[in-house]
């Protein structure tokens, strides 16, 4: 099999403001618009500290090897400090797959990713998951977007 | 390129022992008279020539009839409907014959007849009277057509039936997608999302009175499904799960669909009109695109349980599962033919993704298409085409359609980019 790598992306919050601020506010009451700017300094400290907001999976594989799970402990022992931050797991698949199937293994990847967050004590209400499948563009852009 | 030619040569030294292709049966199309007469008989007349340069359309689409030109000045008169004059056709070359007539009702609608003959044998082959309104005369032509194409071949025309796909436009991440319809023959094309959230995989209901698609509206992707003359639309269940991969069954009355438990993708059927899913695979591997037999007795589905993407047959209640293709490569998104005979699948090897037919016991496994980024495969009402997409290098896609008979794909127009076709049954 070749050597493509496929990426399952955690995503601070993006896209999904309006979902997080309720819960932000409860825990935090702080106003609105420091709470947007806090997102974006969360995403970039989380990026810095746990080492990327990557991991990493072999072709049509939802096995995490040993960088990933590397990856997913530092990323963990970060959620645990941040017990505010809800973070969505977006897992993606293959672009050579069919469409369908692509679907199912980037849920895969997501679910696989939740599954070891909790094992590290990450408690199951800061992480939902989904799956992007073949539908967004390659990896690099999906990277560049979150981390900017 | 090189490689078909070599395969059209083979086949021709090979002969009549692997069964050459049938020519196509040459059909006359004159244009439809009427028994009315003075200004209304010449209205209904123009009516009568919209419908039979349609019917030639229609029928030019296929492999099997082939309609010879029609020429508006050579028409015949209403009593040369129900006896016509045979030798005439024959000497034009024609083994078939399709007339009719237009007349205008009292309250303002159409009676369109329609006679199909068998021109050698001098006799009636099937006749079909439709009442229209009097723009809906493309949908009486559909008719006529069907009822040509089904007296000559057997099979179940096309024409009167539509298609759904995916409309994409712009580039990278400001890509839109929206689920389009349209007519078969591209009339009537209209859009049913406006492109807010990623739409996937149309699928209509039997008759086209519904459509089920995959939405990414609330950030996971969910099955949706529409009415397509209400407008009014409802999610397929109402757990928050994924779920993907829907496809009605032949009667319209249950839903296939796929839904993720946790990191696992089973199959699930779910009464059309709403109610409790059930469950029918379990195991942990991805099961999806599941598909029923025409008799609903059957699904067939794609499993990765072995350890690769292949087609697996079970009975309809989820019991008997087993595998039905040993090829060599990566088998997926199979749907079964209406007439029974073959299931359509995308096969993932090194070539890339091609389209292929194989029977339901695993048996004839033919490929269709080239490649190399071929997938979504979509039977005809008449088991004898195959909607599919193919993506480019450039990522951009495009709908094709390609007959069983070996005959290279053709591009189906579409306004923009277009991906994951489905072609309905015949409505009604």
């Amino acid at each position: 099999m070749r050597k493509t790598l496929f990426a399952l992306t955690l995503l601070l919050g993006a896209g999904a403001a309006e979902a997080q601020l309720p819960f932000l506010k409860k825990r935090t009451a702080q106003p609105q618009q420091p709470v947007l700017q806090g997102i974006d300094a969360l995403r970039a400290d989380f990026a810095a500290q746990a080492g990327g907001t990557t991991v990493y999976y072999g072709a049509e594989s939802a096995i995490l090897g040993a960088p990933a799970k590397t990856a997913l402990g530092l990323q963990a022992a970060w959620l645990r400090r941040h017990p505010e931050v809800v973070v969505r797991i977006e897992g993606y698949g293959d672009s050579l797959d069919t469409r369908d199937h692509a679907l199912a293994m980037g849920a895969r990847r997501a679910e696989e990713v939740r599954s070891h967050l909790l094992l590290l004590g990450v408690p199951a209400t800061q992480v939902s998951t989904t799956s992007w499948g073949k539908e967004r563009p390659g990896l690099g852009r999906a990277v560049t977007i979150l981390v900017r | 390129m090189k490689r078909l030619f070599l395969l059209v040569l083979l086949l021709g030294l090979a002969g009549t022992a692997h069964g050459q292709q049938p020519a196509a049966t040459v059909i006359a199309v004159p244009p439809l008279t009427s028994p009315d007469s003075g200004a209304k008989g010449n209205q209904m007349l123009a009516v009568g020539w919209d419908v039979t340069q349609a019917i030639e359309t229609d029928l030019r689409q296929t492999a099997e009839v082939m309609p010879l030109k029609p020429n508006r000045d050579d028409y015949y008169s209403y009593p040369e409907v129900t006896a016509p004059t045979f030798s005439k056709w024959r000497a034009a070359g024609a083994k078939a014959l399709v007339t009719g007539f237009v007349q205008g009702r009292s309250d303002g609608r159409l009676t369109v007849g329609c006679y199909v003959y068998d021109v050698d044998k001098g006799r009636e082959l099937a006749r079909k009277g439709f009442i229209i309104g009097a723009n809906d005369w493309r949908r009486a032509a559909h008719k006529c057509s069907g009822l040509a194409y089904t007296a000559i071949t057997g099979a179940p025309g096309i024409f009167d039936t539509r298609i759904a796909y995916v409309a994409e436009s712009g580039v990278g991440e400001g890509r839109t997608r929206r689920i389009a319809v349209m007519d078969s023959d591209g009339q009537n094309h209209r859009y049913l999302t406006a492109g807010a959230a990623i739409v996937l995989t149309p699928r209509f209901a039997p008759r086209a009175s519904q459509l089920a698609y995959v939405s990414f509206a609330g950030g996971r992707p969910s099955v949706r499904v529409v009415d397509l003359d209400s407008g009014q639309e409802r999610p397929l269940i109402a757990a928050e799960a994924i779920s993907f991969a829907p496809r009605y069954s032949p009667d319209g009355s249950r839903i296939l669909f796929s839904m993720m438990l946790g990191a696992n993708s089973d199959i699930y059927v779910v009464p059309a009109a709403g109610g409790v899913p059930r469950r029918l695979t379990t195991s942990p591997g991805v099961d999806t695109d599941a598909s029923f037999s025409p008799d609903g007795s059957r699904i067939v589905f794609e499993s990765d349980r072995g350890g690769s993407q292949q087609l697996y047959v079970m009975n309809a209640d989820g019991t008997g599962q087993r595998r039905i293709s040993f090829g060599g490569a990566w088998y997926a998104a199979p749907q079964w033919s209406p007439d029974g005979e073959w299931i359509t699948f995308t096969r993932r090897g090194q070539e890339g993704r091609r389209i292929g037919i194989i029977k339901p016991d695993g048996t004839g496994e033919r490929v269709l298409t080239t490649g190399p980024g071929d997938d979504g495969a979509s039977w005809a009402a008449s088991s004898r085409e195959i909607l599919f997409q193919r993506t480019g290098a450039n990522g951009r896609s495009s709908v094709y359609r390609v007959a069983l008979d070996g005959s290279e794909s053709r591009q189906l127009a579409t306004p923009q980019d277009a991906s994951d076709p489905d072609w309905s049954g015949v409505m009604e």
